[in-house]
């Protein structure tokens, strides 16, 4: 295994065990508002993230965590974004859902279903213009390309050859109803379409598979400036919202997660163990860093609204 | 004395967002066609390239989604719908990601544009491209609505939300000024700020506050009044409908201690409501009378020309509410403006756009 393999893997078990510790805090109330974890979803975002350069722009959703530090993202403050106080990247007026680290190139994270298309598409078009080289990555999942603006968008990306590479994770589920319930299309037909290239990434476990499935996609939109769906068959482990493993409902298949589990490089790969101290370290100091930080002062209230 | 119109306002104010920042990017659905948004974007795609100056796609709602992504990466959309009613396609952008951007993320990023959009009124624009949502849109924190309603005030507005304003601008323009033409000061290009509200006319008997083309109606109606009976009407232009100057219209009030709202939306819930709510929960004992409210008839817009003719309020309305607030009874007896006088303006417009 490759250095480089062995760090993707070490990145994705520090966002596990991030979120495990938000796991771990949330019946205590320090973070008080809904988070959407990641878990499971890890690695798959870190070996994207590894074919983009700093100045390439990301925009995702409110399942946010994994982007943000895959992203870059400043762990500590994370945490105090997570306990809504004033040294959070945020100011704590984000929380988990809104997740942002503009210095790294995360542009913001969305609770609107699919509300984050277009403003790829507007950051791409102003790559396009400035002719900077960079690209935009857009991850969303599979629900949100439901919704007309995912039309919209690929019609408008490859209408103007836009550097954007939409990267659509395919859990599965919205909320809690099942894709059969939900979709007549397939995204790869979609994208045809349009004429968009299309990557369909079956193994989200498997870092080679994704590298060689998204780098020609991702450099074709660096070189040639055109946009790309990349589809990656994927699986949450826990609920929709909350911290809870959900896999016992009638809406999921008990026997999958289990299966998936099985695959899970970042349970089964014994090697990982290493890094759990340092790790946990780093997370211990983010979290005590958010804890010792100060609430926002009534001040804050109005600021930064016009 | 020269004069501007309100178009030629507006097609300056274009030119010179496209000439003096070359960050700006201008599109929407008929902004490089030969009718060019009224003419105020004609040949703009050919002088500054189809980069910069493009259609789109109909597809409202991403393409404001997409004006928020490029301003965030530093251009200075201006994003052009020929009518209003199209921006209900684009509340989604608007309310949940345009308006919070700033905020939601901590002041960690600006979202400068323009959104421009038209009212349209008479001539049979009916239901769905007559809309005036000032109120809709001022409802939301966290944007600046404007009503341009005279050349003046549209050219400093858009001049100053290009050059020097770092916040989301919604624009509702109204199609029946654009071929108005407005007496042009030599001061015309001084750029002021315009997220506020103007006296546009001082007197000491009845305050009108304004919006869009009502404050052009009150100005005739104030006229009108001043040559017949002597009374003087102090209008306020209210402009920024978000941002309204209150402490004007409050030092108005108390001195006329009379109110009417004259506005181009409808009555509930919407700028007439406000300005109401102003008075009521500042000042409430600067009135000697009830404030009366000129808006619209609460239905949408009928087609037929006899039906649009009540549906909107015009200047011998304006001037019927000023005769019963000032003579402090209904039937104030005095003679209203004669039908020609009243159709001067506006009921002479015909055109598919």
């Amino acid at each position: 295994m490759t250095v480089s393999h062995k760090n993707m893997l070490r990145d994705a078990l520090r966002i596990r065990m991030v979120e495990e510790k938000i796991i771990e805090l949330y019946p205590s109330d320090v973070i008080q508002s809904p988070v959407h974890l990641s878990i499971g979803q890890e690695l798959h975002t870190v070996a994207l993230m590894s074919l983009l350069q700093t100045t390439d722009r990301v925009f995702t959703t409110y399942r946010s965590h994994a982007a943000y530090l895959a992203k870059g993202g400043d762990l500590n403050l994370m945490f105090a974004e997570l306990y809504g106080k004033q040294t959070g990247i945020a100011k704590g007026k984000a929380g988990s859902m809104h997740l942002c680290h503009p210095s790294t190139g995360l542009m913001g994270s969305s609770a609107i279903v699919g509300a984050v298309f277009s403003h790829a598409t507007g950051a791409a078009y102003a790559d396009k213009l400035k002719k900077n080289g960079d690209i935009v990555l857009c991850l969303t999942g599979e629900g949100a390309t439901e919704e007309g603006t995912f039309h919209e968008c690929l019609n408008f990306s490859a209408l103007k050859q836009l550097p954007l590479v939409y990267v659509i994770e395919n859990n599965g589920l919205a909320i809690n109803i099942p894709l059969e319930c939900r979709q007549s299309y397939r995204l790869e037909a979609l994208a045809r379409a349009y004429q968009i290239p299309y990557a369909h990434i079956e193994d989200s476990f498997n870092i080679d598979t994704i590298i060689a499935a998204a780098r020609p996609l991702i450099e074709q939109a660096r070189s040639a400036s055109k946009p790309a769906v990349i589809e990656i068959a994927t699986y949450r482990y826990k609920e929709h919202v909350g911290v809870s493993c959900d896999h016992n409902r009638k809406h999921r298949d008990a026997s999958a997660i289990t299966m998936w589990e099985k695959r899970d490089p970042l349970i089964v790969d014994r090697d990982l163990d290493a890094y759990r101290d340092e790790i946990t370290a780093e997370i211990l100091e983010a979290v005590c860093f958010a804890e010792k930080s100060e609430f926002p002062d009534h001040d804050e209230l109005l600021k930064d609204v016009y | 004395m020269k004069t501007d119109t309100y178009r030629g306002a507006i097609t300056r104010a274009m030119r010179h967002a496209m000439e003096k920042n070359e960050r700006t990017i201008l599109f929407g659905q008929g902004v490089t066609d030969h009718v060019g948004i009224l003419g105020t974007t004609l040949n703009l795609e050919k002088e500054f390239g189809s980069d910069r100056v493009f259609e789109t796609p109909l597809a409202e709602d991403s393409m404001t989604g997409f004006a928020l992504g490029a301003s965030l990466s530093g251009l200075y959309p201006i994003h052009v719908h020929i009518r209003a009613d199209f921006m209900l396609l684009a509340m989604n952008q608007l309310v949940n990601s345009i308006a919070k951007y700033r905020y939601m993320y901590g002041g960690l990023f600006a979202t400068p544009m323009l959104i421009r959009s038209i009212v349209g009124r008479s001539w049979g624009q009916g239901a769905q491209h007559s809309q005036s949502l000032q109120a809709l849109f001022a409802h939301i924190p966290g944007i600046y609505v404007v009503m341009p309603s005279s050349a003046r005030t549209a050219y400093a507005t858009y001049i100053y939300a290009n050059s020097a304003c770092a916040s989301p601008v919604v624009s509702l323009e109204h199609r029946l000024l654009y071929d108005y033409s407005f007496d042009r000061k030599d001061d015309e290009d001084v750029i002021f700020y315009p997220f506020t509200s103007f006296r546009v006319r001082q007197g000491g008997d009845v305050t009108i506050v304004a919006t869009s083309i009502m404050v052009e109606e009150a100005i005739r109606a104030a006229n009108y009044v001043k040559e017949m009976t002597g009374l003087d009407a102090e209008i306020i232009d209210l402009h920024c409908i978000s941002h309204p100057d209150e402490n004007l219209i409050i030092e108005s009030v108390r001195k006329t201690g009379r109110l009417i709202v004259a506005d181009t939306g409808w009555e509930s819930f919407g700028v007439c409501a406000e300005i109401a709510r102003i008075i009521a929960t500042r000042e409430p004992n600067v009135l000697r009378a009830p404030i009366k409210c000129l808006s619209l008839a609460k239905a949408p817009c009928p087609t037929a020309h006899r039906l649009e003719h009540w549906y909107y309020p015009d200047m011998a309305n304006l001037v019927d509410s000023i005769y019963s607030l000032c003579f402090d009874r209904f039937d104030h007896g005095k003679q209203l403006p004669s039908e020609e006088y009243v159709k001067e303006v506006h009921k002479t417009f015909k055109g598919p756009f």
